[in-house]
């Protein structure tokens, strides 16, 4: 047991890295391909020392055609293997919109459950630091939308190893969005093999006075507003969701039925939202337990700010979030 | 579904009624607009109507019995509902083993009716508390948008209760002490039976007049301001008029005259016609004129305030009508809400009861009012002689706030104009 709980601290990019190697170790339908992923060692040296280990045959330098290698790798799940599929960001995905949306998460329907389609796509998700427009896509409202997926979004490295683990053993076709923002945050990553069961959300902080729901990257955003309205006697909850699709609503609802107010944070833009989802079935299961409607903190609802001032102000911050908190727990 | 039929909110300043006649019983069927109760509110009595056809599953209180505002007081039964399958007091009750405790708690529940809103916005934590706690949503101020009750709100009230059950349970025998030297408990010991002290239940009226005038008098800073008017012109012309009028029936009073007198003179003393809110002042537009009319004993007693609508817009004649209708009205079968609502100045006039000279509390949201005596026949100056004339003192009282003591002496001497140059109120 000394050893299970032995402190070993690692960057987000190793904890990915380590699950891929781990499952290709023990499953020789695993492959990876994507753009520069193999000799260049990953765009943000996710995969370094991957082609090493696994060869040319296993770790596939691919053209840059999204469209092309996302449907080819959807033919080779079809076929009984298990491709992962590295978007160097989740922007260049939407180019690849018909195999990875038309065609995937269909697939088991339409041959009338003949195909399968095992498949991991993962990448840089949302605003990685001025890269602009066209660059800082949150695709998980517009992706989440699709019945047949499942969509995970790990915040630290101890959930990105677990729940890409179950990502590439799941037989339905995994959105995996990541965060570049993340990447070199560090965390507790044990040395013994675990998986983490999609549908599980985590209570990040315990707290009396608001829930606040989040996934990936703005849980950050979410802590830090926590701290300050501490400071104001506020006491939140932070609930992780760690998966979008399948949501566990019912860690969110008994959360919400405890603390009486709800803050949904969600870094995708407000309009038909994984937030407004959230805030639809929290309103519809907690109805006699809310103080206040259900706040919704998002992305601003215009195209991603290139100036880095306009940038953070964009985001889900945790000014917007500490203000959405006060105002669902009438403290202003 | 069952229907709650609630105390209706029947004016603007009611906060409790009382159902002083049931005309259905529980059984009853009835149609949308049959009258189902006489509501006294706190200046009226009215009709409650159905707005529903079913069937009076359950009356909920008795005659004579007051509940706030949006307090259920009967159920009605759509057409064709089974009575069994709706969750009714006594639905519930033939599940109890002994009969007998089943009906006492079938009526007990009859009487306490579920915690209502009075249409207040409460958020949904906040009513399921009210709930669980049995608490009466409509007495609870909401400190959350629009006056919502939030869930603070009941958690103080629940907080507060629990405090006040402790210092009740832990300070049984300083009551004692208290009853001693608290004289009303204390009657002195009477010599005869006709000296008894007796109490008397407060009416509706009797309750809102004691709340609003005490309210009145300590949030407005009144001060008086009297003047003497030389009313032989004015009486001398109404003599005239009335022997005209003989035929038609109608008969001005004084009081019609200064009705007239004192619109026309708001109109161009726009402070008159207005009222304090706090950081502003309303001028309101129309010039609206109270008329104070006591109601007779066996109605009651008490008094209330009739509203003479556009009253410097209209003829003697029209004002001598209007008013006789409302005071006959007022005191034989009572005012409409609208008949009282609205008004911007108020006169009291204790003129035909012999009183020369009082002073009036204002009736908010007014910030003058004319307390008017009889005008009297009396040894008078007339240009440097001494002769027999009529006059007739009147006094302001005023919320400073709105109204300075040279604005009120302008007023009056406007009003002084009117009344001693009758003339000028003809045209």
């Amino acid at each position: 047991m000394t050893v299970a709980t032995k402190e070993r601290v690692i960057e987000f990019r190793d904890a990915l890295q380590e699950a891929m190697s781990e499952e290709m170790r023990v499953d020789k339908r695993v492959f990876l391909l994507g753009e520069e992923v193999a000799q260049y060692n990953g765009a943000y040296k996710v995969s370094k020392g991957m082609l090493d280990e696994f060869g040319p045959r296993r770790i596939i330098d691919t053209p840059i055609s999204e469209s092309g290698f996302s449907g080819m790798a959807i033919g080779a799940a079809m076929r009984g293997l298990r491709p992962i599929v590295e978007f160097m960001s989740w922007s260049f995905s939407l180019v690849a919109a018909d195999p990875i949306l038309n065609n995937a998460p269909k697939m088991l329907y339409m041959s009338g459950g003949q195909f399968g389609c095992p498949i991991v796509f993962r990448g840089n998700d949302g605003a990685g630091g001025q890269l602009a427009s066209t660059h800082s896509w949150c695709v998980e409202s517009l992706y989440a939308n699709v019945p047949g997926l499942k969509m995970a979004i790990p915040y630290d490295a101890y959930d990105a190893k677990g729940l890409l683990k179950t990502a590439i053993r799941d037989d339905n076709p995994v959105f995996f969005l990541e965060s570049e923002r993340l990447l070199s945050t560090k965390g507790h990553v044990p040395e013994e093999e675990y998986t983490i069961e999609f549908g599980k959300a985590l209570v990040r902080r315990e707290g009396t006075d608001c829930t606040i729901i989040s996934f990936g990257r703005p849980i950050h955003f979410c802590l830090e507003a926590a701290e300050e309205l501490a400071k104001e006697g506020i006491s939140c909850e932070i609930i992780d969701g760690r998966t979008i699709r399948p949501l566990d609503i019912e860690t969110m609802i008994a959360s919400v039925k405890k603390t009486n107010a709800c803050v949904v944070v969600d870094q995708s833009w407000p309009f038909a939202s994984v937030g407004s989802e959230i805030a639809s079935q929290i309103h519809r299961y907690c109805f006699d337990d809310l103080d206040n409607h259900v706040h919704r903190v998002h992305s601003d609802d215009v195209p991603t700010p290139y100036a880095y001032n306009l940038e953070q102000a964009y985001l889900p911050n945790s000014h917007k979030i500490c203000e959405a908190v006060r105002s669902a727990t009438y403290n202003i | 579904m069952p229907i709650d039929i609630t105390m209706p909110r029947l004016s603007d300043t009611m906060e409790m009624g009382t159902v002083l006649h049931w005309h259905v019983k529980e059984g009853d069927e009835v149609s949308s607009g049959d009258v189902l109760a006489d509501i006294e509110t706190d200046k009226a009595t009215m009709e409650l109507q159905s707005f529903d056809d079913g069937v009076v599953q359950n009356i909920l209180i008795a005659e004579g019995e007051q509940v706030s505002v949006g307090t259920a007081i009967a159920r009605l039964l759509e057409e064709d509902e089974d009575p069994n399958s709706a969750p009714a007091p006594e639905a519930a009750a033939p599940e109890k083993a002994e009969p007998q405790a089943a009906v006492e708690e079938a009526q007990q529940v009859a009487q306490t009716p579920p915690p209502s809103t009075g249409g207040a916005r409460v958020s949904p934590v906040a009513r399921r508390l009210a709930e669980d706690h049995g608490l009466d949503l409509s007495a609870i101020q909401g400190s959350g948008p629009s006056g919502r009750i939030i869930k603070r709100d009941i958690l103080q009230v629940i907080d507060a209760t629990q405090e006040t059950e402790a210092a009740v349970v832990s300070a049984p025998q300083s009551s004692n002490v208290v009853a001693n030297v608290t004289p009303v408990q204390q009657p002195l010991a009477p010599t005869s039976p006709w000296q008894q002290d007796r109490t008397e239940k407060l009416s509706n009226m009797r309750q809102i007049i004691a709340k609003r005038l005490v309210e009145s008098k300590q949030s407005i800073p009144h001060y008086q301001v009297s003047m003497t008017f030389d009313m032989d012109p004015l009486m001398d012309m109404r003599k005239a008029l009335n022997e005209q009028l003989s035929a038609t029936g109608i008969k001005l009073s004084v009081n019609d005259f200064l009705v007239r007198c004192c619109a026309l003179a708001m109109a161009e003393h726009p402070a008159f016609n207005a009222s304090f809110g706090g950081d502003c002042i309303l001028y309101h537009g129309p010039v609206n004129i109270g008329m104070a009319v006591a109601l007779p004993e066996e109605r009651g007693g008490g008094l209330v305030v009739a509203s003479l609508r556009n009253a410097d817009q209209k003829s003697l004649r029209t004002i001598s009508q209007e008013s006789s209708y409302l005071a006959k009205k007022a005191r034989e079968s009572g005012l409409t809400v609208e008949e009282m609502a609205d008004a911007t100045f108020t006169i009291s006039n204790l003129g035909m009861f012999g009183v020369e000279h009082f002073t009036a509390i204002i009736n908010p949201p007014n910030s003058a009012i004319l307390a008017v005596g009889a005008a009297i026949e009396k040894p008078v100056v007339r240009d440097g002689e001494l002769v027999v004339g009529h006059e007739m003192s009147a006094t302001l009282s005023l919320d400073h706030r709105v109204i300075d003591g040279a604005m009120a002496a302008q007023y009056l001497k406007t009003l002084k104009e009117y009344i001693e140059n009758p003339a000028s109120l003809l045209v």
